[in-house]
């Protein structure tokens, strides 16, 4: 059970980072003063406008529509795939899916080639156009190809060296009873996971942070109300 | 950085502006008017002298259109416009002519 | 002193084409640095002190600690590249570290080496790396190449205003004894004289004297310029810019000639001549305090009961957004008018209830577009809606021209391309690059001049306006182009009761 003891201790310490990292970033965030308006106008003058914005910009990225269009597409197509692909895998993890996970099935396999999709043309952008090349740094290459390995080691469970997904979730279930079941022993399974739990970990400390960031942008998030009477503070 | 005249050497700052504007003299205007690559005139003159006046009155070089009407009353209509002063001062008026006159560069958002 | 000349503006209509970056382009362009006497009069260091880069990496922590934004822009870049091309400074420049993430990752570089553990661990993998000598240069040139205009911040999915990180970076310098001579030797004169031009109150008062007399002899009208006045209405808050330049000084007539048509008593103040406030450029907000506190000061010593701002794009920011937060609570002002008003808020409003009439004839001829002002389109607003800073302004140059023309639609309202001499460059010694940056509006000029018969750009901003008087020639365009957005409200107000 050594392989199992293993994976189980990666994935707990995966999710304890992403949990306590992520709680340490948001609390630093929102503590942190931002005593001056800040808002890019022309700007909602009231909080709800502003929460909306920012609803907004994290769901459809109209900031991006208007800056670039090929790459909003591109950003669109892994984002997308990818929450498409996350609501799929609840299915591993909820011991009785409900309906929407099931009926996400299908659309979950296309996330898996969108979001695949979308990389590749992200991986090209950086690539190929001389101005995003120069201010790629080695980590963002890095970043594509952690996901492209996690999204390539998926689709090839899903459509080439199919998994014992059974064994995969008695697995994972045993682990919310502290009990080590055993893991189907498929390298692909096995690469998919560490290199998630990878991801996890290191996504408070990396630019993957973006989408919780963006929450708290003041360009984005502030309301241009100083006329309502407000009075601000820190 | 500095002027050189009469075998003494006037400082100045890095934009050509007199460091100490008591040191100016009539003939180190002509020395930095040179360095700017204008040959001055009786009407360059006119303008130098009249930044000076007012200077020594107000402490600071007038505005332009100051000097257009003072120029317009001594001189006549035919000065009464910017675009004689930039014919005369192509850098602009008030920044060329105000560091030939030994006088500081007027600063802020013009 | 031979102003650079730049190529010919692309012959085709529309956008010029985004340049190929390259590096190192303008790595020799850098403004004038402080002397010892400029910096010490705002309580920095008079020179670069010995362990600056201890100090600057200790200052770098503190404004994170107080700077929310600083935090998250810090952080929250993808290196998407989405504004990359959205700088005027790089496409005027084609100098890489213009892209905005590049002149943004010049400080993240740091940020990464000494806050972060990828950078930590990973050093320049991680794009992480020291405040060495040559990146603290390329901080001084760089972010002495940014006007902090935020046009970067609209396209940024993420919202990250480079703005911020460049007024950041500033202030990082100013601590270390590393100041910019042009904002830190203006400053220290709004703190002696009361105006960035260092205009003293009697050449102040010998100067509206002076244009009482003009416009009398102009008009037949007895339109005042009150300055000290106690008791007045209205203090009027405008750049000194305005009692000295051409276009800016019509522009101050035609305030004076709508307060004179309104019939609201107002008055300049010799104290707070000046509406523009440095210390945001230089990103420190002790002295955009200090700054904005003379107005409050005025204020209340003049007993006035509202404040407004003439024609200034930062000012008009820091009043907007700011000057509550700096300098309030505003509670002594009338109850109806809590809050600053911008000039243009009054015009337009005094337009529309027909408290003034504009005749458009006077400005025969004219075919006018505007230009919105960075500051006013993307960081305050005017009236009631979002977007007023862009609807009043165009309401009032309607009322004022026979035509109005807009430019290209990438180029205006939040989309503006900055002048090129915002965020404290609009000096000689960086003329190059103010040339340069004009760029990108210079061809959208170009088009409707060629398209529309435009004879002349309207601003409501100092710096605009002196901007572009400098560098419309530099593209083939006459000075006289440039117009005060009040200066055609003057031309064209019918003075009088008789008239109506």
């Amino acid at each position: 059970m050594a392989a199992e003891l293993a994976m189980a201790a990666i994935l707990v310490v995966a999710a304890s980072a992403l949990l306590v990292g992520l709680t340490l970033r948001i609390v630093l965030y929102a503590r942190t003063p931002a005593p001056l308006p800040l808002a890019t106008t022309p700007a909602p003058t009231g909080r709800v406008g502003a929460a909306l914005r920012v609803g907004r910009e994290i769901v459809l990225f109209p900031s991006l529509w208007g800056a670039d269009k090929p790459l909003w597409l591109a950003a669109m197509l892994f984002h997308l795939g990818l929450a498409l692909v996350l609501a799929r895998h609840l299915r591993y993890v909820i011991e009785i899916p409900p309906a929407w996970v099931v009926a996400l099935q299908g659309p979950g396999q296309l996330g898996g080639i969108l979001m695949m999709a979308g990389l590749v043309l992200l991986g090209l952008r950086r690539t190929l156009i001389r101005r995003v090349r120069k201010i790629s740094r080695p980590t963002d290459y890095g970043w594509l190809l952690l996901l492209l390995l996690i999204g390539g080691s998926g689709l090839a469970m899903t459509y080439r060296w199919h998994t014992d997904i059974i064994g995969l979730k008695a697995f994972l279930a045993g682990l919310w009873r502290l009990d080590l079941v055993p893991l189907p022993g498929d390298p692909a399974l096995i690469a998919h996971m560490v290199l998630a739990a990878a991801l996890i970990a290191l996504l408070p400390v990396s630019k993957l942070l973006h989408g919780f960031a963006l929450v708290f942008s003041p360009s984005r998030a502030s309301p241009d109300s100083t006329r309502l009477g407000e009075r601000r503070h820190g | 950085m500095a002027y050189e005249i009469d075998g003494k050497v006037i400082e100045h700052d890095e934009e050509g502006y007199l460091t100490d504007i008591a040191q100016w003299s009539e003939p180190l205007g002509g020395v930095i008017a040179t360095k700017e690559g204008l040959a001055m005139t009786p009407e360059h003159w006119e303008v130098v002298n009249f930044l000076r006046e007012y200077y020594a009155e107000y402490q600071i070089a007038p505005a332009i259109r100051v000097l257009t009407k003072a120029l317009t009353k001594r001189m006549g209509a035919e000065k009464a416009s910017n675009k004689y002063l930039y014919d005369l001062f192509p850098y602009g008026p008030a920044k060329q002519a105000c560091k030939i006159a030994g006088l500081p560069k007027p600063t802020g958002c013009v | 002193m031979a102003d650079f000349v730049p190529p010919p503006l692309w012959p085709e209509i529309g956008l010029e084409p985004v340049p190929s970056p390259e590096d190192g382009l303008m790595a020799a362009c850098r403004p004038f640095v402080a002397a010892p006497a400029h910096n010490q009069a705002l309580g920095f260091p008079g020179e670069l002190v010995e362990d600056w880069e201890t100090r600057a990496v200790a200052r770098l922590g503190e404004l994170l600690a107080g700077n929310r934004a600083l935090r998250v822009y810090l952080d929250a870049c993808v290196g998407c590249g989405a504004c990359a091309d959205k700088c005027h400074f790089f496409l005027g420049t084609g100098d890489a570290n213009n892209m905005p993430v590049a002149r943004q990752n010049l400080l993240r570089a740091v940020y990464c080496r000494h806050f972060t553990p990828a950078g930590r661990l990973l050093g320049p993998l991680a794009g992480a790396g020291r405040l060495d000598r040559a990146r603290l240069d390329s901080w001084y040139g760089y972010f002495h190449q940014c006007s902090q205009c935020r046009r970067c911040s609209v396209f940024c999915p993420m919202g990250i205003d480079t703005a911020e990180l460049s007024m950041a970076a500033r202030e990082i310098m100013n601590s270390i004894g590393l100041g910019q001579k042009y904002c830190n030797e203006i400053i220290g004169k709004v703190y002696a004289i009361g105006n960035n031009l260092g205009l003293p109150p009697p050449a102040l008062a010998d100067t509206l004297e002076g244009l009482e007399e003009d416009v009398r002899d102009e008009s037949g009208h007895d339109v005042r310029f009150p300055l000290d006045v106690r008791g007045a209405e209205v203090l009027l808050v405008t750049p000194s810019a305005d009692f000295f330049a051409e276009p800016h000084v019509d522009g101050l007539i035609g305030y004076a000639k709508v307060f004179h048509q309104a019939g609201l008593s107002w008055t300049l103040s010799s104290y707070a001549s000046e509406a523009a406030n440095f210390g945001l450029f230089i990103g420190s907000v002790e002295q955009m305090r200090k700054i904005a506190l003379r107005i409050r000061a005025a204020a209340l010593d003049l007993g006035v009961k509202r404040i407004v701002f003439g024609e200034c794009g930062h000012a008009w920011r820091v009043a907007h957004a700011f000057l509550e937060e700096l300098a309030g609570p505003f509670d002594f002002l009338d109850p109806r008018y809590p809050r600053p008003q911008h000039i243009a808020e009054i015009t337009a409003d005094l337009i529309r209830t027909g408290g003034i009439r504009l005749d458009p004839d006077a400005n025969a001829g004219m075919v006018v577009t505007l230009h919105d002002s960075c500051n006013v389109a993307r960081a305050s607003r005017m009236g009631d809606e979002p977007g007023g800073q862009f609807t009043l302004p165009r309401e009032i140059v309607r009322a004022a021209v026979p035509r109005f023309v807009e430019m290209h639609p990438d180029t205006t309202h939040d989309r503006t391309f900055c002048c090129g001499g915002g965020g404290g460059l609009l000096t000689d010694d960086l003329i190059e690059l103010r040339i340069k940056g004009a760029r990108p509006r210079m061809q959208a000029l170009k088009q409707v001049v060629e398209q529309d018969g435009v004879t002349h750009l309207c601003a409501l901003c100092a710096i605009c306006k002196s901007q572009f008087t400098k560098v419309l020639p530099a593209y083939g365009f006459d000075r006289e182009m440039m117009v005060s957005l009040h200066q055609l409200v003057g031309q064209a107000i019918r003075l009088g009761t008789s008239s109506l």
